[in-house]
């Protein structure tokens, strides 16, 4: 066995800019799939019929393909179809944004339907408009009972986000590869990065505890 | 106040109420009472078009709510409902939950709308309890506040739906009591329950609903100690 981790040390600067690199499209994608999967989930819950297809439609085709295939349409086919030259972090923000918003529609869906229906009504009986309702009184406790499940998306998002390095994106999956490329010593720079990742996860983590004990106030 | 023509509602084949007609003054304290599944709630819940009806004509403060053009969620606002299991929002405090509706639907501004809220859970009796979650409070007084949360958006016409049957025992009194004060003020009530004697000493006038029909109404001294119709007599006799 050959280690030697001081190989790695030249890198490290290097590596460690791609936390940051990640981090980037991640929290973008994040929001995006957070946002973009909202307004799914309200056309699931909703009275419009063609609305409620089309939500249906959307989750069934980016939960039904693989992630990577999705990645490599949008980065590969996009060029070709639409003659624009899409950069690596557009076409990763937008596949991971689109892909998570389906997986968190079902979430939030599932969310709103466990709040019982009193609280509608009670809403609904003092005059309160459905828009108002929905932002104040149904959706933060929605939120409360979905938030772990929330979380696991973020964290599974996070992870995932490493096949990103698949189309040359240099987040810090690719870093490690190139690195690994350079000094010809593959375990090091992987292990190391690997670290970051459970580091990150980490955070994600103890920031979800703390979130729900901030929204569990009232119980 | 409330005018209720023909009113029908059917759950698919399953009619839950039957051509109802009913006129409600202003001030009017009313008893609706029958054995469950008589269709008190659902008559009830027709006057705010929590269930739309299947057929008939609503008005309440002479607005036909039943009619196409209406916008009942505005029309709402004049009407105060009181639920048997509360449904306060969880999430907010209770003066919040006294002023949330008042300043999102009526645009009062916060201060005037906390002023009020002070107000109205002082006459339930709650003061002390302004910053408390309704999870940390008794049956009793999430009921009270559920009525002074409705009272908050100064309706015409306050609607209870068994206000006391999600009660322990000795939480009923200050229930009632709460609703009592309120009939006293002036307030029109339309009141289904199965405290007898709250419908026996507050209120005006009793309507006895059975399998979707109003079988009989009066003043409840009369309707309690001589019921004209055999259903009635045979409730009656079930439960006192």
């Amino acid at each position: 066995m050959n280690l030697d981790f001081s190989q790695i040390v030249p890198y490290i600067p290097f590596m460690i800019e791609g936390i940051w690199v990640t981090l980037q499209f991640v929290i973008v994608a994040i929001i995006i799939g957070f946002i973009i999967g909202t307004v799914l989930a309200l056309f699931k819950i909703g009275s419009i019929k063609p609305l409620r297809m089309f939500a249906d439609a959307y989750t069934s085709m980016f939960r039904g393909t693989p992630l990577i295939l999705q990645l490599m349409i949008i980065y590969l086919a996009t060029p070709q179809l639409f003659a624009y030259d899409i950069s690596p972090f557009l076409s990763a923000v937008l596949a991971f944004g689109l892909n998570s918003s389906a997986y968190v529609s079902e979430i939030i869906r599932a969310g709103i339907l466990a709040v019982d229906k009193g609280q509608t009504e009670a809403a609904v009986a003092l005059g309160v408009p459905y828009r108002e309702m929905m932002i104040d009184i149904i959706l933060p406790q929605a939120l409360k009972n979905i938030l772990p499940a929330l979380m696991n998306e973020f964290i599974t998002l996070t992870k995932e986000s490493a096949i990103v390095s698949t189309i040359g994106y240099l987040d810090l999956m690719r870093r490690a590869q190139v690195v690994g490329a350079n000094i010809y010593l593959n375990f090091e720079p992987l292990l190391f990065v690997g670290l970051i990742y459970w580091g990150l996860i980490m955070v994600l983590s103890l920031l979800g505890k703390w979130l729900e004990r901030r929204l569990s106030v009232g119980d | 106040m409330i005018k209720v023509e023909h009113l029908s509602k059917s759950f698919g084949q399953n009619e839950v109420l039957s051509d109802i007609s009913i006129d409600i003054e202003k001030g009017e304290v009313v008893s609706v009472i029958g054995p469950s599944g008589s269709g008190k709630s659902t008559f009830l819940r027709c006057i705010n078009l929590l269930e739309k009806p299947t057929d008939g004509v609503i008005t309440v403060a002479g607005q036909d709510l039943t009619a196409k053009k209406t916008n009942v969620t505005k029309a709402r606002e004049t009407i105060g409902m009181v639920f048997q299991h509360f449904y306060l929002f969880p999430h907010l405090t209770v003066l919040e939950n006294l002023t949330y509706a008042p300043i999102k639907v009526k645009k009062l501004t916060k201060q005037d709308a906390q002023e009020k809220g002070r107000e109205l859970l002082k006459r339930v009796g709650l003061s002390d309890k302004e910053d408390a979650y309704p999870n940390s409070l008794s049956g009793g007084q999430k009921q009270r506040v559920a009525i002074a949360r409705a009272l908050a958006m100064e309706p015409e016409l306050m609607l209870f739906d068994e206000p006391t049957s999600a009660l322990d025992p000795e939480m009923v009194k200050e229930v009632l009591d709460v609703m009592k004060d309120l009939a006293h003020s002036g307030m029109t009530m339309l009141v289904v329950t199965h405290e007898m004697g709250f419908a026996r000493e507050v209120a005006d006038r009793v309507l006895f609903l059975d399998q979707g029909l109003l079988v009989e109404q009066g003043e409840p001294e009369a309707f309690f100690s001589a019921p004209k119709t055999e259903r009635a007599k045979a409730f009656l006799d079930k439960i006192l």
